[in-house]
């Protein structure tokens, strides 16, 4: 049950910053979510992310912070078997399936529809 | 610079107006409206204000009982790339096209050439027409799909449709009186998100010019009305020009806040685009000088003239206004 409560506060704590940088700067949401990537990125770096899933669960896996984590677990779990060429190797390794649904749901959709307004 | 005109009049004017414009006050001004949907019977947005253009021009020659000889020049201008609507509209004319860019001003900038030319005997009679589409804009600059975010309630909404008007130097009930050229104004604003900030300067320095260079007080004119500064830019404006000790908070209206019901519309601080001002003169405003509720009016397009790229490279976005002077004929 605390996992429920925890991802709540988690993930709405997220969109919160992400809605006061918003408001009040001139960043645009493009700018706010590469910046929540290489948050994401940083804080799996320290070890601090996979620690959050474990308390959070989704709350932490759904917002884009975690595609930043799963960047560098992708690359760094590579780069432990191959080395430095491991980095290039894996750092889409664990998101590619991410982005693959979305390249071609994206193709799809635009064969199917016609923008409105 | 302001000159003075006694022999340019207005002929006749068409408008075409799209969804949105019907739920606004003045929907029913319009000569036609096409209210399915944003895409006129065309297959893409652009092709659907290529046509509208097309058709408010076709119609104007057809209801002013003229051919395309009888037309010295058409002026136009639009948002698109290249001001390509404009461009492409005009294959189907026999008649000498000069293609013109100022963005929201790009009308008033039509207008102004297009007297001078009457006014200087050079020509009989000119066509000034703009377009504007919300979705061509939208995808274009203003606001992709990918945005991804609710729009801040500065940014102005791009209204969609045509309009042409008819200058001649044959006596009508209204005629254009003078005009006073814009300067470009930039005050180092970088919000693309509130360009009613940004125009509202040009359109206070071409005012307080205008009002200068013909020694007259702002109540000379019974409506003074800038093209699309939106209800933020409309009280900048406002105070801005009060610090010159100039009032015009009495008799002053911006067309963004005609065509569009903000209350009741979701178009957060008004309507933009070239048409948006040419809309409300040419239907509106125009009709209501024949009836006899304004003799004098003043309109003042506004436009930001900036490119994209150049924003995307951290500079400003300079802005222009035109002012042109129309009075009923007595």
């Amino acid at each position: 049950m605390t996992t429920y409560i925890y991802a709540f506060l988690f993930c709405g704590f997220i969109c919160m910053i992400a809605q006061i940088i918003l408001d009040n700067t001139k960043l645009t949401p493009g700018h706010v979510t590469s910046l929540f990537v290489v948050i994401g990125a940083f804080l799996d770096l320290a070890g601090i992310y996979d620690k959050l899933v474990l308390y959070c669960g989704a709350g932490a896996l759904i917002p884009i912070t975690s595609f930043g984590h799963l960047l560098i677990h992708g690359a760094m779990d590579l780069a432990t078997e191959n080395g430095v060429m491991g980095l290039a190797l894996g750092i889409f390794d664990l998101t590619s399936a991410g982005i693959s649904v979305a390249v071609v749901c994206a193709f799809i959709l635009a064969l199917i529809f016609k923008p409105k307004h | 610079m302001t000159s003075k005109f006694n022999n340019v009049y207005i002929g006749n004017t068409y408008t075409i107006a799209s969804v949105y414009e019907k739920d606004g006050p003045i929907s029913d001004y319009f000569n036609s409206v096409y209210d399915k949907d944003l895409y006129y019977g065309m297959d893409t947005f652009e092709k659907a204000e290529e046509m509208m253009l097309h058709d408010s021009i076709e119609k104007l020659i057809d209801n002013s009982k003229m051919k395309d000889s009888d037309i010295n020049y058409i002026i136009s201008g639009d948002l698109e790339n290249q001001i390509a609507a404009s461009d492409y509209a005009m294959r189907d004319f026999d008649i000498p096209f000069l293609g013109i860019f100022n963005a929201c001003a790009t009308f008033g900038e039509g207008i102004l050439i297009g007297a001078n030319f009457i006014e200087g005997k050079r020509a009989n009679n000119i066509i000034v027409s703009t377009s504007s589409h919300n979705m061509v804009a939208e995808k274009q600059f203003r606001n992709p799909t990918e945005y991804g975010a609710p729009k801040k309630k500065t940014t102005t909404f791009t209204s969609t449709g045509a309009a042409s008007i008819l200058l001649t130097n044959k006596k009508n009930k209204i005629k254009i009186t003078s005009t006073t050229a814009g300067r470009v104004q930039d005050k180092g604003i970088t919000d693309v998100n509130n360009m009613g900030a940004v125009m509202a300067i040009a359109a206070a320095d071409t005012i307080e010019r205008h009002l200068k260079n013909l020694k007259i007080k702002p109540n000379y004119y019974d409506l003074i009305l800038t093209g699309d500064l939106g209800y933020y830019g409309k009280n900048i404006l406002i105070d801005y020009l009060r610090t010159k000790d100039i009032d015009i908070s009495k008799n002053y209206d911006d067309c963004g806040l005609i065509l569009y019901d903000r209350n009741k519309q979701e178009v957060f601080a008004g309507a933009s685009g070239p048409v948006s001002s040419a809309l409300v003169l040419c239907s509106y405003i125009l009709k209501e000088m024949e009836r006899g509720k304004y003799r004098k009016v003043l309109l003042v397009p506004t436009g930001a003239i900036f490119s994209p790229t150049r924003v995307f490279q951290k500079d400003s976005i300079p802005s222009i206004a035109h002012a042109i002077s129309f009075e009923v004929n007595e």
